[in-house]
């Protein structure tokens, strides 16, 4: 029998680990909700806000601060041209499916060629230490790095939540993902909450870089792995609701990081796959929770049903 | 003399693997980028299959590429029986953890690769008559594709591609042909890859990484996706291009890279200035055209 504060460190690394996951999950989630678009872009935007963090860190010799928004400027500036000069060029032409699949997923590739060639393939830290001062709370070593990613995830989340629920800006973004005609017949541009998400997806992106490349290493082709994570994470959730995506993130890396009792070592990096396989076989449309439902104490008319169902989902 | 030759034995055997890709993604519009899984499939297979039990090659190539059919349609029946959005996720997924799989295996040689596959044809003429055994499979795979899109089977396939739920409102069952379509394709992918195994003597996981996908991809698009003729001549130009690149005598940790850049440009290129690639018309309609797949975007 595994001792009991064992399990519980496991489920606390497990956690504070995968809120990386949970900021890049949101940003690939959110945009695949609005664009209804698989943006594999993503995985050459976050090497590229990674990669541009890491420079200004460890070759210009420049405060943290200043890397961040490079990470930052990196991420939402190549997020915002590839928005303007490629997705919406495609919309225009009214191009098929295929060709913005081709077109993201060779996007990718590009950056991450550049990358590999600008900055090798081996594996780079943001900074030359990754040891992180540790705390012990009740038997469990909590480290500061942890407690860092904790509050830089809780705020975003939070922010996120705030600005798409209670800003006139993010609830325009609500109607564009739920119906982009009917949303511009209101006067509401799509093409605006496009480049408006392709910005929050740079900010999430950077920030969820900023946590991976403190803790690890990172090389040009590891962001095609954690896409694959979001992808899962956000299939697992149900396409469209992007807080419930960025929760099964927190599951699959808890899962992840339990299994090291049963699997070996080796076998840790095809655990993802099989989560995918699972997902798609078992979870197609995602995991759906019952909903409690409110008995009137009369019959109610069927619009008011009909009209909390309408309530988005996010 | 024997470099030409071996680059035409490459040419050839990427000539049956673009346009065994071409009619999975071209012609039946399915977004896959797991197609060099497969051809590693039949690689290994073939490979295995003759070093334990001494079968001969042509067998062994057959059974690589029965190994890549049967592990296309366990993948298509789990992915489309949801949606064909799908196939491109699990793809990807399937493509990266059969590469974990084959990496961890000390049977398959592990992350250094598999060598000692057993050499069926030796002496001077050895790379002559691969080069002719390759270049009657590049051509007796184009053929086979022609024949297969020309006839009412291809026209099914066409159909199913470009209007789905009106070839399915018409009663015709599309899963089951797409799973056909993705089988044909990724089978003959993996024939390709025994016979690439029965050549080199050498396999490794590593040649079948993401980056062989894009240049999948490459030779499709820039010859011209759903045409016969464009896989063949983007597999001719994607294989000689980079050639010249090697005589500049560069490190692989530039060439490599160099080479994908090379690539995945010239697909974006294509993707906005020629869509229809080099030999399509741009007058027709194009699988890269509206509609073809559910995948990809609300645009």
């Amino acid at each position: 029998m595994t001792d009991p504060i064992v399990l519980l460190q496991i489920l606390w690394t497990g956690t504070v680990t995968s809120l990386s996951l949970v900021l890049l999950t949101i940003a690939f989630s959110l945009t695949q909700k609005v664009t209804g678009l698989w943006n594999f872009a993503q995985a050459g935007f976050m090497g590229l806000s990674f990669y541009a963090m890491y420079w200004v860190l460890n070759h210009l010799q420049l405060p943290l601060a200043v890397a961040l928004a490079a990470g930052f400027v990196a991420a939402a500036g190549i997020g915002y041209l590839t928005e303007v000069f490629g997705l919406d060029v495609l919309r225009a032409r009214n191009s098929g499916n295929l060709t913005f699949f081709i077109f993201t997923f060779i996007l990718a590739e590009f950056i991450i060629y550049w990358l590999a060639l600008l900055f090798g393939t081996e594996p780079q830290t943001l900074f030359k230490s990754i040891f992180s001062p540790v705390h012990i709370v009740g038997g469990i070593a909590i480290s500061d790095w942890d407690l860092q990613a904790v509050s830089i995830a809780a705020v975003m989340v939070a922010a996120l939540w705030l600005y798409l629920g209670w800003t006139k800006q993010g609830q325009c973004i609500i109607a564009v993902s739920d119906n982009a005609k009917l949303a511009e017949l209101y006067g509401i541009s799509a093409e605006r909450a496009y480049r408006i998400v392709a910005i929050i997806s740079g900010l999430f992106i950077c920030a969820g870089m900023y946590l991976v490349g403190s803790r690890g290493g990172v090389t040009p082709n590891s962001p095609f792995e954690l896409v694959l994570t979001a992808t899962i994470a956000t299939l697992l959730g149900g396409m469209g609701r992007v807080f419930t995506a960025a929760a099964s993130a927190i599951i699959i890396a808890i899962l992840q990081s339990f299994s090291v009792l049963f699997i070996s070592a080796r076998w840790q990096a095809l655990l993802l796959y099989i989560f995918l396989f699972v997902t798609i076989v078992l979870f197609p449309r995602g995991i759906r929770f019952a909903r409690r439902k409110i008995i009137p104490a009369e019959p109610a008319p069927p619009a008011v049903a009909v009209a909390a169902d309408a309530t988005p989902e996010v | 003399m024997e470099y030409i030759l071996t680059m035409g034995v490459l040419i050839a055997i990427f000539i049956i693997l673009a346009s065994s890709y071409n009619l999975v993604i071209g012609y039946g519009g399915l977004a896959s980028v797991a197609h060099p899984i497969f051809y590693a499939l039949g690689a290994y297979g073939a490979s295995l299959l003759s070093i334990h039990t001494g079968m001969p090659a042509p067998i062994s190539v057959v059974f690589g590429g029965l190994v890549a059919m049967i592990a296309s349609v366990l993948l298509a029946l789990s992915a489309l029986r949801v949606s064909g959005d799908y196939l491109l996720i699990v793809s990807l997924g399937f493509q990266l953890g059969i590469l974990q799989v084959i990496k961890n295996f000390e049977f398959t040689g592990g992350a250094g690769g598999l060598s000692s596959i057993p050499s069926t044809i030796t002496g001077p003429l050895r790379t002559p008559i691969y080069l002719a055994i390759s270049a009657a499979g590049a051509a007796l795979t184009v053929w086979l594709i022609y024949r297969i899109v020309h006839g009412p089977y291809g026209r099914a396939i066409t159909a199913m591609r470009d209007e789905e739920l009106a070839f399915s409102a018409l009663g015709r069952n599309a899963t089951s042909l797409k799973v056909v379509v993705f089988a044909i394709g990724c089978g003959i992918a993996g024939m390709a890859g025994g016979l690439y195994a029965f050549y080199f003597q050498y396999i490794s996981p590593e040649q079948y990484e993401i980056l062989q996908s894009a240049s999948l991809l490459t030779m499709v698009v820039l010859g011209g996706m759903g045409t016969t003729w464009g896989p063949v001549l983007g597999a001719v130009l994607l294989i000689a291009l980079p050639q010249l690149i090697t005589f500049l005598n560069l490190p692989p940790s530039v060439m490599a890279p160099l080479q994908g850049i090379i690539f995945t440009s010239l697909v974006l290129l294509f993707l906005f200035w020629r869509p229809a690639g080099l030999v399509g018309n741009a007058q027709k309609r194009s699988p890269l055209a509206a509609g073809t797949q559910d995948l990809g975007g609300s645009a």
